[in-house]
Formats: C-alpha cells, structure tokens, sequence
C-alpha cells in the first residue's frame, strides 16, 4: 500500500526534517520519501490544512481489562479506542484476572497483539498477584517483553518491598511506575479533601495522601538510584517535588492525566461518578498548576489513565461507583482544548518522544528507509465523542457529545493504515 | 407560597424563604396536632414509599405518621428482607416500586448523595431522610422549629454543635441552615471528629474544649458518637470521651449561665450525655422528637402541593 502525506509539517526533534513541510511518502509501511515535492501515485493521498505529524503516540497507562474482565474492554477494543485517540503503542496495567505477574500472562498479552496497528505492551507486576507481600518474577518478565513493572490501581505501600523492588529492576535496567497514593491516609476517602468534599459530604483523600509518598518514593529512589515514573500526579506540591528530585539527577519522571488538567474537585458537585478518580481531582489552584506544569516541561507525559468502567459500577450512588474514566480517544483534544497553545513540538514530547526515552522504546524517528510509526493530526479542527463513535467498550466519560478542539487525522503502524 | 426546589435534598439547596415557609407551615401542624383529631385529608390520594437502607426508628416513625396524619397511603421498605439484600441495586429498586404507582419518596441511605443519584433518574418528588455523612434536612429543620419556640428567632442565637461532626449529617445540615437564618455557630469536638476545611467551608468558630464551648453559647446541639461510621480509630475509648467531651448535670451548673440542651438522637447515654442532662429540666430533647411530625407535615404536606 503507498500512502502519501501531503504538505505536512514534521514535529519529531530525532528527525532531520523537524521543523519543516514536506511530504512523505510510505509504501508497505516503510518511508521511502521525504520532500518538500513528491509526485507518486499513492494509494491513499493524506492532505489539509495545518496537518502535524509526530512519531506515533505511546499511553504508559491504560486498563484494557483482558483478561477477567471482557464486559468491560478487550485488548481489541481498547486497541481501537487508542488507535481512534492517535496512540500506536499503550502500556497495559496489569490489574487484571489473573493478574499479570509471571511470564506466562505476559505472553499472553503479546500474542494477543496480532500486528494491529497499536502495540499493547503489557506492564508486569511488581508483586506476586498484586498482594504488596512478594516480589514478583520481574527479571523473567521483562526478557519475556514487559515494558515496565508496576502493581497499577494498587500501588506498592510497604517501603521496604519498593526498596527492594527498586534494587531488583537494576539487574535489567527497569523501571517502576508508580500511582501515588497512601492508602492508610486516603482510607475511605471519595474525592479530595477541601471545601467541596465538606460541602457535599464525601469524604475526603487529602493531598498529603499523595505527597508523602512521593516524597517517601523519592528517598528509596535516591537510595537505590533506580528508575521510577510517577504517573497521575495531581496536586502542585506533587509537581515541586518531583521537579526538585529532577534536579538532584534522581532517575525520576512523571506523568499527568488529560483529566485533571480540565477538572477540578468543584466539578463534583452534583455527584458526577464518571468524575470519580483516583488519585482524585484536586483544588481548581491544583488544576492550574499541572496545565502550567505541562507548559514548562516539569511534567514529562501525558497518561490517559484509560479505565473503563461498565454501566453498573457508574450509574450508581457515588460511593458504590468505581474510580476511572475511558480517555483514550479524548486524551488529545482534552489536552488541546485546555492548553491551545501547546506547541506542535510541545505536543510530541509529552504524547511520544519523552515516553519512548523514558521506557526505552523503539525509537520510530521520522525518516527515510524507516518504518513508518506515526500519528497525523491537526490543532484546529474539532472532536465530538459520540456514542456512535465511541471505540471503547465501556462509556463512562463525562465528554460525551462535548466539541473539543483538534482532529487526529490518521495513524500508520507496523504496515497498517487508519484514517480517521 | 410555593417551595423553589421539588425535592428535599438537602438545606444547601433551599432559600431562606423556603425554610421560614417550612417552618410556619409546621407551626399550622402542630397545632393541627393537639387537636382531639389529628387528621387532616390533605394528602388523600397520594402514596409515599419510606425507604429505609439504614436503621432508624425516630426518623423513620416520624415520617410516617407525618404521612398518616395527612392521610398519605404508606409503604415501609427496609433494607433487610427486602430485594436490595439480594443485591438489587438501588435505581432498580426505586423503578420497581414506583412503577406501582408511588408518588413520593422518602429515603434513608448510606451513600452521601444518593437522593441526589435518585432525583436524576426518577420523576417523583424525593425527601432525604439522611444521606450518608452528607445531609438530614429534616432534623435540621426540626431543630430550627425547636429552637425557634424557645428562642423566638434564630437570628443572633449562638448555637455549638458539639461532637462527632466529621460523620454527621445532621451538623451538616445544621450549618447550612443556621447559617442562611443568621445564627452564630461554634462546632466543638476532638480535632480527630472534626473536617478539616470546616471553618472555611461553613465560616464557624471550631473549639476543641467543651467547656469553653458551653460557656460561648445560649444551645447545645449535641450529637452522636456514631461508632457504625468509624472505620478508623479517631478517639481511644468511650470512656475517654466521656471524660473530655461528655456533658453531665455538674459542668452545667458550674457554667454560670443556663443553656438549652439538644440531641438528635439516639442517645448514648454516659458517653457524649450523661442521663442526668438528658432528663434534665435543660433539655429539650423530647420537644424534638414532637416537632418533628409536624416539620415533617409540612414538608411532605408542601413538596406535594407544589406537584399539584
């Protein structure tokens, strides 16, 4: 199949042609051309106005529920909702029934990745079943093709066992991802802690719930000198603190979700559940700070937490209601609605170049006699998620039927082709 | 005069003007209840489901005899022996029932916001009998009622609500309302019972010593331990709590002052009220609980006039 790219502006900083115009031109799945002129009969003749390409997109942190629970998503439909948001590749949380914690459910991840379009890289646990008690067979995992270890939804509390499971992973280079929450001081809790959750009588997370353990996660990483990636950071402390590790050259980074960059905890007001989350929305002042954050390249992705939920666990009273939103397709727009003036450059780092450094993934840099592993997309434009488009299995997203600004165009991967 | 708001959810939710229509309505009832009959056919006609999913007995006889005294048709619905210990979920059980033709709904639940949930996805009118730690409009609105008749108005009263206010739905609601009809509030309790972000939120005085508590206000509204809430430990012993922040009969005859004495009950006597207080000549505890018929009157009494 030849497809060609017409008159697209190139945002790849590994590329020799970032910053420029050109067309390109791909054939099987390999980019045979890049010009500013190219006259080939092409298959399919991608053009418009304002047209950005980057290097596919990677998600570090999305919950595809297969296996155990199917009612709520596949790694098929997961797999389309990513493809539909501009991913090519997603990190797949491993809270899952059986839990992804030997070899075995990691190959089971993979040979369910039959060449489609979006690589689904399954993330192994840290634990054995994800119980926070032992180390789970990390070394065997990673050969067999975890991209990264982490226990998920449930994130490791024991310090000594994070000390060790930061040591461990040195053995192959690896790194932990983290959600930080301590569950001894969050508890009970249903949302953040602040004048809304004493206004509506939910009980509250405190920010202190995530900060002491970045700051608990930040001494065993200094002590260990590993690798740790916080992601679903939410509160402006959260941020300073991380940023000041950066800075004493710990091997720390982090990620934010597109949610908490639009949301804050006044949203909740009318008992919303698909705005139910963890870690929670914070302060307005908190949701302020991460959109400055991910201006100033403090925060080093963006992770759609993409966690879908069926009808039962949202159409309920708050407190029985699940945590999490699908975010997968929205994940752009979100960002892009709430930050218009994120650079085309600006957006390729904090949706794919900083990811694959930070996980040492395959780099895909725009060029000739490479494969073509990239997303298509535009800043104008507008989105509307719709349950008609919707990829997910699962519709538990507050943007239903919301305009948001900015169109994915079109995503090439491992020699398939999807415009959108 | 018409209520703004089709449900009772919560005293957040409702205008000053509400509030005093609720009252002086209530007023009418009670008279209407010291009459040889206590009947009035004002709600002949109308069915109203009472759905309990957490014990009560005050509350719960109270609405219904409300209920009866307007000559509503009731339905008892709790939660043991019904479909929802079976697991049905709630909107599956309300559609259930209403589907028989109920007009109204009065529910108790654990979830804070759960009305709230019900009022999305249902027609009828819905009266929160307590919603987890969120709010109970009713009490509220009866512990006004009582303090009005004591007091005459509630503008410039200083009110403490005194003890477990981080699980408590009837402080919440409290401070809403005082707060709309100008009185002054003061919360006191150990810091471990108290929210955090209360005195932003709500603008309060927050006291951790019961006696200086006491001394600041002209009404104690005291309330309950609610061990079935605590799921963490937030204080050591009953018996310590007791000793900090029980109120019995010789701390208030060393105050200097007379106060009046409130409590929504039940009661755990010996722990936040000593027996000698709560019968004694300050409370007015029981005044409460008649109030409450006719606050609850009124209520059910004007959310269907406004349907019709």
């Amino acid at each position: 199949m030849k497809i060609l790219l017409s008159k697209v502006f190139i945002a790849d900083e590994t590329s020799p042609y970032h910053q420029s115009v050109q067309d390109i031109f791909i054939e099987n799945g390999i980019i045979k051309n890049i010009s500013s002129n190219i006259n080939e009969d092409a298959d399919e003749i991608i053009s418009g106005e304002d047209l950005i390409v980057t290097q596919g997109w990677v998600d570090i942190f999305s919950h595809f529920n297969e296996p155990g629970f199917e009612y709520k998503e596949t790694i098929e439909t997961g797999s389309q909702s990513a493809a539909a948001g501009g991913f090519t590749n997603v990190f797949l949380l491993p809270n899952t029934n059986p839990t992804i914690s030997t070899k075995a459910q990691i190959e089971f991840i993979k040979n369910k990745n039959n060449n489609n379009i979006v690589n689904v890289l399954p993330i192994g646990a840290v634990t054995k079943n994800i119980e926070g008690k032992d180390l789970a067979e990390m070394y065997d995992m990673h050969n067999s093709g975890a991209i990264a270890f982490s226990d998920g939804l449930l994130p490791v509390q024991t310090s000594g066992l994070l000390l060790k499971a930061l040591q461990y992973i040195k053995t192959f280079n690896g790194i932990i991802i983290q959600m930080p929450i301590d569950k001894s001081i969050a508890t009970h809790g249903l949302m953040n802690e602040g004048i809304t959750s004493t206004q509506i009588g939910l009980a509250g997370i405190p920010a202190i719930a995530e900060e002491i353990i970045i700051k608990r996660d930040i001494d065993l990483l200094n002590y260990t000198n590993s690798k740790l990636h916080i992601t679903g950071v939410s509160t402006a402390k959260s941020i300073e603190l991380i940023t000041e590790a950066k800075k004493q050259g710990l091997q720390i980074t982090c990620s934010v979700t597109p949610y908490h960059l639009f949301f804050c905890d006044e949203d909740l007001k009318d008992y919303d559940t698909n705005l139910k989350v963890n870690p929670p929305l914070r302060t307005k002042q908190d949701m302020l700070a991460l959109r400055e954050a991910v201006i100033d390249g403090k925060v080093d992705c963006i992770a759609s937490h993409h966690f879908p939920q069926d009808i039962d666990n949202k159409v309920c009273e708050f407190d029985a209601a699940k945590n999490g939103m699908i975010g997968l397709q929205t994940s752009f727009n979100v960002v892009n609605e709430v930050l218009p003036k994120l650079t085309a450059q600006k957006v390729s780092n904090i949706f794919s170049l900083n990811a694959r450094k930070i996980f040492s993934l395959n780099n895909a840099s725009i060029n000739i006699n490479t494969k073509a592993d990239i997303t298509v997309f535009t800043k104008n434009g507008e989105s509307v998620l719709t349950k008609e488009n919707n990829k997910s299995k699962s519709f538990n997203s507050p943007f239903f039927n919301q305009t948001l600004k900015g169109k994915i165009v079109a995503v090439l991967n491992n020699n398939t082709f999807k415009k959108l | 005069m018409k209520l703004s708001t089709k449900h009772l959810l919560g005293i957040k939710n409702l205008s000053k003007e509400d509030i005093e229509l609720i009252l002086s309505t209530a007023a009418n009832f009670k008279d209407v209840l010291q009459r040889p009959v206590k009947k009035v056919p004002s709600l002949r006609d109308v069915t109203i489901v009472n759905l309990f999913y957490e014990n009560s007995t005050r509350t719960r006889i109270s609405f219904e005899l409300a209920e009866k005294r307007l000559s509503a048709d009731t339905v008892n619905f709790a939660v043991s022996g019904s479909s929802a210990a079976k697991g049905e979920t709630l909107l599956d059980t309300v559609n259930n029932i209403l589907s028989m033709k109920v007009d109204m709904v009065v529910m108790r639940h654990s979830a804070s916001g759960a009305p709230h949930f019900l009022a999305k996805h249902i027609p009828v009118p819905i009266v929160n009998a307590g919603d987890g730690i969120n709010e109970h409009p009713t009490q509220a609105l009866l512990d006004a009622f009582s303090m009005k008749e004591k007091f005459g108005e509630l503008k410039g009263l200083k009110v403490a609500i005194i003890g477990d206010i981080l699980h408590s739905r009837v402080a919440m609601s409290n401070m809403y309302l005082l707060k709309k009809m100008g009185a002054e509030i003061l919360i006191a309790g150990p810091p471990t019972l108290i929210p955090k972000y209360i005195e932003e939120t709500f603008n309060v005085k927050v006291e951790y010593n019961l006696k200086k508590a006491l001394q600041w206000c002209d009404v104690a509204n005291v309330l309950r331990i609610q061990l079935e809430r605590q799921n963490q430990p937030l204080f050591s012993s009953l018996r310590e709590y007791n000793i900090a922040y029980g109120i019995n009969k010789k701390l208030l005859e060393n105050l200097g002052k007379e106060i009046t004495i409130m409590h929504p009950g039940p009661i755990n006597r010996g722990v936040e009220l000593d027996s000698d207080v709560a019968d004694g000549p300050f409370s007015i505890i029981l005044n409460q609980v008649e109030n409450g018929v006719a606050v609850r009157m009124a209520v059910l009494y004007l959310l269907a006039n406004r349907e019709n």
